[in-house]
């Protein structure tokens, strides 16, 4: 049998959006276009991309993670205090990785052992995290200079290997990496599994408690190496930094296809979900629509997507 | 004779692949109590939600006060006179007696305002007909079950239904208040109301009844007053005709005992004891909430046991996950194939080799193509009839889904397969297949135990059936002597 | 074939949404009186200028005289909006970037994490300017703000002449360590000092009316007597009214703001407070536009320009 062009359509239908999107806004403005500009919107995309990344895990299992960017904020505290002190950088990465592992661990503990919802335990430790956040930094930003281990963790988010800017690169061995796992080995599975219908893959003899910890713990995880990104690229650690950075991601994920009850989705959806918002914000100041616009057609675009979406 | 307020004649309703009621005729007769009998499966809850316009489509006709009528939703059978009392009752737990009453039907004043102190009044009165002695300002969660049961029937005497269907009125009523209830039904009886009722107990419809049809695998067995049958001929009614070939039983040969439950007790089974020989296949039968599922799921680790040992060729195992079950040589297949059986988002390939993946990695990489070689393997083996292994399980048919889910324990390479309702929802030429799979199996050499309501195929199949009722043993009957009367008396051995 | 027409059909919609959008202002300046076009062919001139966040009236005036600015001289104002965030700050200058603009007016959300946008501002060879906070890092050509420092001796000197010389006086801090905080205390302390006055009580409320109120119901719990409040900005200065006015003491505690917000300078008409020092953002907007202007042509400018003050009193 044939397969017929809706098919098609159906199968791939966030790249077409994706493909569409581009070519109308690069007729209206040819220099979004320009090699030096789609690297910056890669550049200004990789961020929310990873944190979404992260929560496709979350909601492929039928959860939800809200607490992101209050974890992104406080390992991004934590990680400039520690370049500020001149601490190795090796330190420093494992280290803010480490607290992004304790957060997702946290919220997964909560959800799993005590059987709570994930909107609620992430709700509260959202506002635990940014209320650490608070105190450690006294609520000033944390800076640092261009000196000692500061050199190196702003070249994480300054600097290009082989013409491509590090935070590209980190954001494509995610999605690598996200991609392997979710299609090419168990783990991968039982995330589908759960999604879908959690008891019957209890009943398949999966371990359903430990798979959705490991989600969350992978979702915080990521969370923390976006900080690692926000905070080289500022040379600086904000006490409100990642505020509403859980929204964008979920609409990334959202926008990529993935349904909000779990199960069906793609990784590969969500980093052009991740892309067509970033290049939303990009195409938008390019063309000087007003701020006030801005935020209404982000919105809508979001709606019109899931619009799109609901016929599945 | 009495006048027929209801005629249902020829009903055939069919379902994908299933032909769930085939000619059916049922009657029901002014102020007489009519009971609807048969076994799980037999068509009982088909025909009442074909009556009560849950299933708009379906071949042949009711008559209902001499005129054909059709209800394309239950709201209009409702509104015509029929009312259905569901097992499940449907209150409103935090409204008030007169408020569920009266839900969606207010008395209002001329100012569209709700007029509470007429629907008081009116539920008061409703309740002393009945002569029930309640506050109609009471909240319903405050009620017992059966005090709400009596409001469910007020509230359909308020609505002057003509015909009141009862779906297993006393399954949770305690001795005291099915005598309550019967007042009340005699009571219906004597407003001239046709009422339905529906119950696997057999003593209460000789009691209460005035008349009763006997379905039986979806076909019309026999409509007679109550003075004509004794409890014996009404039990060869239900069953029916002797074990057909559709069961072919296979004899393994002398065994030894390889798997043993002693003294198994927790919140749904009380200590339940039983043994099982290799290439065994044993029966479990008893009514819907005997605690048979309750039962598998706690061998298969699901549920947890608060006391009581299960050996597996000697040793004691113990299963405190399904994960842990498998991995000692246990599968349990599910009764509910879309609710916890199944993964129906996910295709075939998924889904057989769900409970067996890790072995089919390499260095955590799923090999792709040896699951697809292992898959294909048992699509042929078992016979699904699909285009694709990566179809859809929810796009499958309800034999080849089951194919599916045995597959899926297959694959395990289990000794102890537990299997719930292998046939439920499946058509007759692929029930057979599925026989001939259990079969198969039992010849390896693995032990079965099989859970069913139907009651031919626990007949057909077993090498010894175990009888449930409400959580406990009630007697294991070997195949020699096994019958549908032993086993039907054996469970109403305690109240007949 | 019918979805993929609605996914053209919903995009080209987006689009015709985005259009409408961008329209509004880049017709504002065509749509002015003829005599600017003049001015807009020969110049063909764009700068940016990246706002902080909007929903600050003082940033909204700042937008707003940026906006009749360029309808006034036909020149092209990118406005963008931080939103409070320094991730979408540098998002916005690298877009300002791409866009090849002149020049940019930036009011940092942050001093320290503005820096590497500076930064990557110099690379690009794109000028730079500051509006009202200042950035600790990269090449800024010059600093206009107000001159926080002869605003708060602005305040404190009426303070002086209220009390009659003598008295006891309650400072509200900013938040800490922030530019308005440091400068605007630095000038009321003078004040004090050369008066003589006694500050009985120093406490932050970072610049929010909430903490205003809290932090002035404990002061007065704690200090019986009080002649006067000052506090760094007016949202302070309301909350402490409302805690004043809560404690019944609202006639003998005077109070003086800073920005002269529009409800402040109510409060100062209906006479429930004293003063507010006014910030003149207008000021600030256009002698920012000028001065980056003569940047772009070549002139050297002042490395930073203050911006006078003044008081609204009763």
């Amino acid at each position: 049998m044939r397969k017929s062009v809706s098919y098609y359509v159906e199968k791939y239908r966030p790249i077409i959006i994706l493909v569409v999107f581009m070519i109308a806004i690069s007729i209206m403005r040819p220099e979004f276009l320009q090699p030096s500009n789609l690297s910056n919107v890669l550049r200004q995309t990789s961020v929310n991309a990873i944190i979404a990344a992260g929560m496709s895990f979350a909601i492929l299992t039928g959860g939800i993670d809200i607490s992101v960017g209050s974890t992104l904020a406080f390992s991004g505290a934590v990680s400039a205090y520690m370049v500020l002190n001149n601490y190795n950088i090796i330190v420093v990465i494992l280290v803010t990785l480490t607290i992004g592992v304790i957060a997702g661990a946290m919220n997964g503990l909560f959800i799993t052992k005590f059987k709570l919802q994930p909107f609620i335990v992430t709700l509260a430790t959202m506002t635990i995290f940014r209320g650490m956040t608070t105190v450690f930094t006294q609520g000033r930003p944390i800076s640092f200079k261009s000196e000692g281990t500061g050199i190196m963790y702003r070249f994480i988010g300054k600097e290009s290997l082989f013409g491509i800017p590090i935070p590209i690169i980190i954001m494509v061995v995610v999605y690598i990496l996200g991609y392997y796992l979710l299609n090419h080995t168990s783990f991968g599975r039982y995330i589908y599994a759960i999604g879908c219908n959690e008891d019957a893959a209890h009943l398949s003899g999966i371990n359903t408690k430990k798979v959705k910890f490991m989600a969350y713990v992978i979702n915080g995880c990521l969370a923390a190496l976006a900080a690692i990104i926000v905070t080289a690229r500022l040379s600086s650690a904000q006490p409100t930094a990642g505020d509403g950075y859980e929204l964008d991601a979920i609409a990334a994920v959202v926008l990529g296809g993935t349904s909000l009850a779990g199960g069906r989705g793609k990784i590969t959806g969500t980093i052009i979900g991740a892309m067509i918002i970033g290049m939303l914000s990009n195409a938008l100041n390019l063309m000087d629509v007003s701020s006030y616009y801005q935020t209404i057609i982000k919105g809508l675009v979001i709606l019109v997507a899931v619009l799109l979406d609901r016929e599945k | 004779m009495s006048e027929c307020v209801l005629q249902m004649k020829k009903v055939t309703k069919e379902f994908p692949g299933v032909k769930a009621l085939s000619d059916v005729d049922f009657n029901i007769y002014k102020g007489e109590c009519m009971a609807l009998i048969g076994e799980n499966g037999a068509g009982k809850s088909t025909l009442m939600k074909v009556l009560s316009g849950v299933y708009p489509k379906y071949e042949g006709e009711i008559v209902f006060r001499g005129k054909k009528v059709a209800f394309d939703t239950p709201r209009q059978a409702n509104e015509a006179g029929i009312a259905i009392i569901h097992q499940e009752l449907n209150m409103i737990s935090y409204m008030k007696i007169y408020e569920n009453i009266f839900l969606g039907r207010e008395i209002k004043t001329k100012f569209g305002k709700l007029d509470k102190k007429a629907m008081v009044q009116k539920a008061k009165e409703l309740m002393d007909e009945m002569e029930i002695d309640l506050d109609p300002n009471e909240e319903v969660c405050n009620l017992s079950l059966a005090k709400q049961q009596m409001v469910e029937i007020a509230k359909a005497l308020s609505m002057n239904a003509d015909i009141i269907v009862m779906d297993e009125p006393t399954d949770a009523l305690p001795e005291s208040d099915v005598k309550n209830l019967f007042r009340i039904i005699n009571g219906l009886r004597g407003k001239d109301i046709g009422v339905v009722y529906i119950s696997h107990k057999l003593g209460e419809v000789f009691e209460i009844c005035d008349r009763i049809t006997v379905l039986r695998d979806g076909q019309f067995i026999a409509e007679n007053k109550v003075e004509e049958l004794d409890e014996d001929a009404l039990i060869k009614l239900m069953v029916g005709r002797t074990l057909e070939e559709q069961f072919p039983h296979v004899e393994y040969g002398e065994s030894e005992t390889v798997f043993e439950v002693k003294n198994l007790s927790n919140q749904y089974i009380h200590d339940v004891s039983f043994s099982a020989k290799k290439g065994e296949i044993i029966g479990v039968s008893g009514l819907v909430g005997a605690g048979r599922t309750e039962l598998a799921k706690t061998i298969y680790g699901a549920y947890r046991a608060e006391s009581g040992q299960i050996f597996l060729n000697g040793k004691e195992i113990k299963s405190n996950s399904p994960k842990e079950a498998i991995s000692n040589g246990i599968y349990y297949i599910s009764e509910d194939r879309k609710g916890d059986g199944l993964i129906l988002d996910l295709d075939i390939k998924s889904n057989i080799t769900i409970s067996c993946i890790e072995k089919l990695t390499k260095n955590t990489i799923i090999q792709k193509k040896k699951e697809l070689e292992v898959c294909g393997g048992y699509r042929d083996k078992l016979n699904i009839k699909t285009p694709s292994i990566h179809q859809k399980i929810k796009n499958l048919s309800g034999g080849n889904q089951q194919k599916v889910a045995i597959a899926k324990g297959l694959i395990t390479d289990p000794q102890v397969l537990l299997i719930d309702e292998p046939t439920r929802g499946v058509d007759v030429g692929a029930k057979k297949e599925i026989y001939d799979l259990i079969n198969l199996f039992k010849m390896q050499g693995k032990t079965i135990i099989l859970i069913s309501s139907e009651m031919p195929e626990i007949l057909g199949m077993s090498d010894k059936v175990l009888v449930m009722h409400e959580g406990t043993i009630k007697g294991e009957v070997d195949r020699k002597d096994a019958t549908g009367e032993v086993i039907l008396e054996l469970i109403f051995a305690k109240r007949g | 074939m019918k979805k993929l027409f609605s996914v053209v059909l919903a995009t080209t919609l987006m689009f015709a949404a985005v259009g409408c959008g961008s329209s509004t202002t880049s017709e504002a300046p065509a749509a002015d009186a003829g005599a600017s076009e003049e001015v807009a062919t020969e110049e063909a001139m764009t700068i940016g200028l990246v706002l902080p966040t909007l929903t600050t009236e003082f940033f909204v005036t700042i937008k707003e005289t940026a906006e009749a600015y360029a309808a006034e001289t036909g020149l092209n104002i990118v406005i963008l909006d931080s939103q409070d965030d320094a991730v979408k700050q540098s998002s916005n200058v690298e877009d300002l970037i791409t866009k090849k603009v002149d020049g940019i007016l930036l009011i940092p959300t942050d001093s320290d994490a503005v820096a590497t946008a500076v930064e990557d501002l110099n690379a690009a060879g794109i000028p730079v300017i500051t509006l009202d906070r200042s950035a600790n890092g990269g090449e800024v050509l010059s600093h206009i703000a107000s001159d926080n420092v002869a605003g708060g001796v602005m305040a404190g000197e009426y303070i002086v002449e209220l009390l009659g010389g003598a008295g006891k006086v309650v400072e509200l801090e900013g938040v800490p360590g922030a530019s308005a905080t440091r400068e605007r205390g630095e000038g009321f302390n003078i004040a004090m000092d050369a008066a003589g006055i006694e500050v009985v009580a120093r406490q932050t409320a970072n610049f929010s009316k909430a903490e205003g109120l809290t932090v002035m119901e404990n002061i007065l719990q704690a200090q019986p007597e009080i002649d006067a409040v000052f506090a760094h900005n007016d949202e302070m200065a309301l909350g402490a009214m409302e805690a004043i006015d809560a404690a019944g003491r609202s006639g003998e505690i005077k109070i003086v703001g800073f920005d002269a917000s529009a409800d402040a300078v109510a409060a100062v008409a209906e006479g429930t407070m004293a003063a507010t020092v006014a910030q003149k953002p207008d000021l600030m907007t256009t002698t920012g536009i000028e001065t980056l202007l003569q940047a772009i042509a070549g002139e050297t400018v002042p490395e930073s320009v203050p911006v006078e003050l003044a008081l609204v009193a009763e």
